[in-house]
């Protein structure tokens, strides 16, 4: 390597082999970046309150939850509102075999990815013939019929009282302590990024974004429709199977009330507004919608100092603000905040010729 | 390329640094509450209130009595001259938030206790309560709460839903003057909150003689039940329990009476308060409520308290609602535990000084509580009141199924 001399810019990267060209991590300095990232999740949890890491946790549950659903809707073109019931049967599935079977946790959660990968499937199979609404009602359907078994089928699931679940534990660390679960849940949140990332490099992952371009024509290039677009609602259901599984680790209580249609839209809400059929947008997604009403409360905790009662009405305007986000997202920035984040980059790396 | 990258780069390792740097600002700013147990220092209390979800309604009122109380013993001189703080946060009855909220309380603010709201997310959260060893007194009362060997954290202020639900089983079964069996049906929605008296409610009405009938959904918020009064009338149910929040029962009245039901409703706690009959107006005339806690018209010594409060801040006793007099109750009881709990006043010694409640008098807000280290269920009793004129009178006094 030839010596370099700072403050002069290279006119392009440039690579001698396909093994080089096909590299996630292309130019050495995005290496240093994401090392750098693992590093400072790796440290954080020694430098900040074991609040701070409980809220790190959720957000990793969800950017699990989140990929899944883009995966399907982003990548592949389908929509699904029954994504928390699919989360649901994850959950369960996990409660039933740990509580009932007497399977250990960590046995049991590869098989909650499982099972709702398979129910997933099965009700992505009217996404041949359905489309847009269509399809949105169908899975609708998904949500609400999962949700019905789970509370009347009482000698399974207890039906509304939940499951109650011992904390997992990893020889004597237990993950009842935030601090355990966090680097357990960072674990799984990094391998779903890696495998979602490297999905879209694979045949798989590029016929589920021909599905998604035009898929008549994805059939005609040979692309097996039902197959394919089966596979994306499994693999979606097991995202959400997982990140349910890690749900029931965290809260050891398992009840309907954390799987309904709210939930299913709350992570349609966070793959827009993060971006659709963006890895990273998935990530942003789910941390700013588990983020927004913290700093909302933090922001009526401040402003109620002074005025009373504008307090309560900023909790009570925290629905509508979700609402005006997603308007304001859907028509200034349909690609979400991925797009924002890149055109900021990009803002700074033309400066002062942005051209 | 080379140049975008260590942009990026130096981006992170800044963001790297403010959070870091944020984080131990935040941890130091946090440990001297936590290290130094100052005598002086105030005692917090969180509170986990829904002030804008599915049952605001009467969170609302129950959120302002609890803050009452705390504010009323401030002005009175604290505990032992140590201030009391309330720091309570909406959840809007959203069970994944409450879980969240719970951990900032706990893990942020480190409160001792927690006044809780809703059966789903206190059901949720016992688990979680036993192990940081927080006592817990909720807005529910569900029967699943009183394991003690499951839920040492949790208390219960007021007879369970169950108990609630056997004793207004007890007195229709009393008060029945009908032939044969009577017939009953309950009228829930369902949520855990619903659905917790109903089985335990089925079970004790076969065997003192009813004949259940009808299960009636009804979601919280329903603005019809048009079909579900339908269905009891065609079953012909003497008597129906409602299990649910004002709005839930002012829509079951106010349809029973458009279709001529001849039921007798009878409502369990949160289903009968003031709201009701201000929502279900005459529709509401006839109907009987549940009552562990006193209305603010009551006539018994512990409203003087609140009123005087309340006339302190230019408002009116009459203003307010039983659903704000039960909040008051819930923070009475608990600070009660913080007067027993002595100079250190931790989760555990708070459960400890409530287990010595023996026989707590509230002055009459609440029935008389007891608490012993096998038993959080605080009292068996509660009172029945039927709507007439527009208003509650009592049937009965405090008294049990047993």
């Amino acid at each position: 390597m030839r010596p370099k001399f700072p403050f002069v810019m290279d006119c392009g990267l440039f690579t001698t082999s396909y093994q080089e060209d096909m590299a996630v991590l292309f130019s050495p300095a995005a290496k240093i970046k994401v090392a750098a990232i693992i590093a400072f999740f790796l440290v954080l949890p020694y430098f900040v309150s074991p609040y701070f890491i409980s809220v790190v946790n959720l957000i990793a549950i969800a950017v699990i939850g989140a990929l899944g659903l883009n995966i399907l809707v982003g990548f592949t073109g389908q929509i699904s509102i029954g994504h928390g019931a699919f989360m649901g049967v994850g959950a369960y599935t996990v409660g039933i075999l740990t509580t009932k079977v007497g399977l250990s946790y960590w046995a049991a959660l590869p098989l909650a990815g499982i099972m709702a990968a398979m129910v997933g499937a099965v009700f992505g199979i009217p996404s041949l013939r359905l489309k847009g609404l269509y399809l949105a009602i169908a899975t609708l359907a998904a949500q609400v019929i999962i949700v019905y078994t789970i509370i009347h089928w009482t000698s399974l699931t207890n039906g509304s009282a939940g499951i109650v679940i011992d904390a997992p534990r990893l020889g004597s660390a237990s993950m009842a302590d935030d601090r355990n679960f966090y680097y357990f849940a960072m674990l799984l949140c990094l391998t779903a990024i890696v495998c979602t990332v490297n999905l879209f490099r694979s045949r798989v992952g590029r016929a589920f974004m021909a599905v998604r371009d035009r898929d008549l024509a994805a059939a005609v290039m040979g692309i097996n429709l039902l197959k394919y677009k089966v596979m994306s609602f499994g693999l979606s259901a097991f995202y959400a199977g997982i990140a349910g599984a890690l749900l029931a680790a965290y809260l050891r209580v398992i009840t309907v009330e954390n799987f309904t249609v709210e939930v299913s839209i709350q992570y349609l809400a966070m793959i827009i507004i993060g971006g659709l059929g963006s890895v990273m947008g998935s990530i942003y997604g789910a941390a700013f919608m588990t983020l927004l009403p913290i700093f909302l409360r933090s922001a009526a905790d401040f402003f109620g100092s002074f005025l009373p009662n504008i307090a309560h009405f900023l909790l009570s305007m925290q629905t509508a603000l979700f609402g005006l986000i997603i308007i304001l997202f859907l028509i200034f920035e349909p690609e979400g905040l991925a797009k924002l984040w890149k055109d900021i980059k990009e803002y700074f790396r033309l400066w002062p010729f942005s051209y | 390329m080379r140049f975008r990258s260590f942009w990026v780069v130096l981006l992170c390792v800044c963001l790297a640094i403010t959070l870091v740097a944020a984080g131990c600002g935040g941890g130091k700013k946090e440990a001297p509450t936590h290290g130094t147990e100052a005598p002086k220092e105030p005692v917090k209390i969180g509170g986990i209130f829904d002030l804008t979800g599915a049952t605001a309604d009467v969170g609302v009122p129950y959120q302002q009595g609890a803050k009452a109380y705390f504010d009323y013993v401030n002005s009175q001189g604290g505990i032992d001259g140590r201030e009391v703080k309330l720091i309570d946060i909406d959840y809007a009855y959203d069970k994944t938030k409450a879980v969240e909220v719970y951990n900032k309380l706990v893990k942020q603010d480190k409160v001792a206790a927690i006044l809780g709201w809703g059966t789903g997310d206190t059901e949720a959260l016992k688990q979680i309560i036993a192990t940081d060893k927080i006592p817990y007194i909720s807005g529910s009362y569900s029967e699943g709460l009183l394991n003690v060997a499951e839920c040492p954290y949790n208390f219960l202020i007021a007879a369970s839903y169950s108990d609630q639900a056997r004793i207004a089983l007890k007195w229709a079964k009393d008060n029945w003057k009908g032939a044969g069996k009577p017939k009953v049906a309950f009228v829930y929605n369902d949520t855990p909150f619903g659905k917790s008296p109903i089985d335990d409610a089925k079970k004790y009405a076969t065997e003192i003689g009813f004949e259940v009938v009808a299960d009636e959904v009804v979601d919280l918020q329903a603005l019809d039940a048009t079909s579900q009064v339908l269905d009891m009338k065609r079953k012909k149910a003497d008597f129906a329990i409602i299990q649910g929040t004002s709005n839930l029962t002012a829509t079951v009245l106010k349809d029973a009476k458009k279709n001529g039901l001849a039921t007798k409703f009878i409502g369990l706690n949160w289903a009968a308060d003031e709201k009701v009959v201000k929502l279900a107006q005459d529709a509401a005339e006839g109907y009987i409520g549940v009552i562990p806690f006193a209305f603010p018209t009551d006539n018994v010594p512990g409203l003087a308290a609140i009123n005087d409060y309340l006339a302190s801040k230019g408002q009116k006793l009459e203003d307010q609602t039983q659903k704000f007099v039960q909040g008051w109750a819930s923070a009475m009881i608990m600070l009660e535990g913080v007067k027993l709990a002595g100079d250190e006043v931790t989760g555990e010694a708070i459960k400890e000084g409530l287990e010595t409640l023996s026989e707590f008098e509230t002055g009459g807000l609440a029935g008389p509580v007891t608490f012993t280290a096998d038993s959080h269920r605080g009292i068996e009793k509660v009172r029945l009141a039927e709507v007439k004129n527009g208003k509650f009178e009592y049937l009965t006094d405090l008294f049990g199924y047993k």
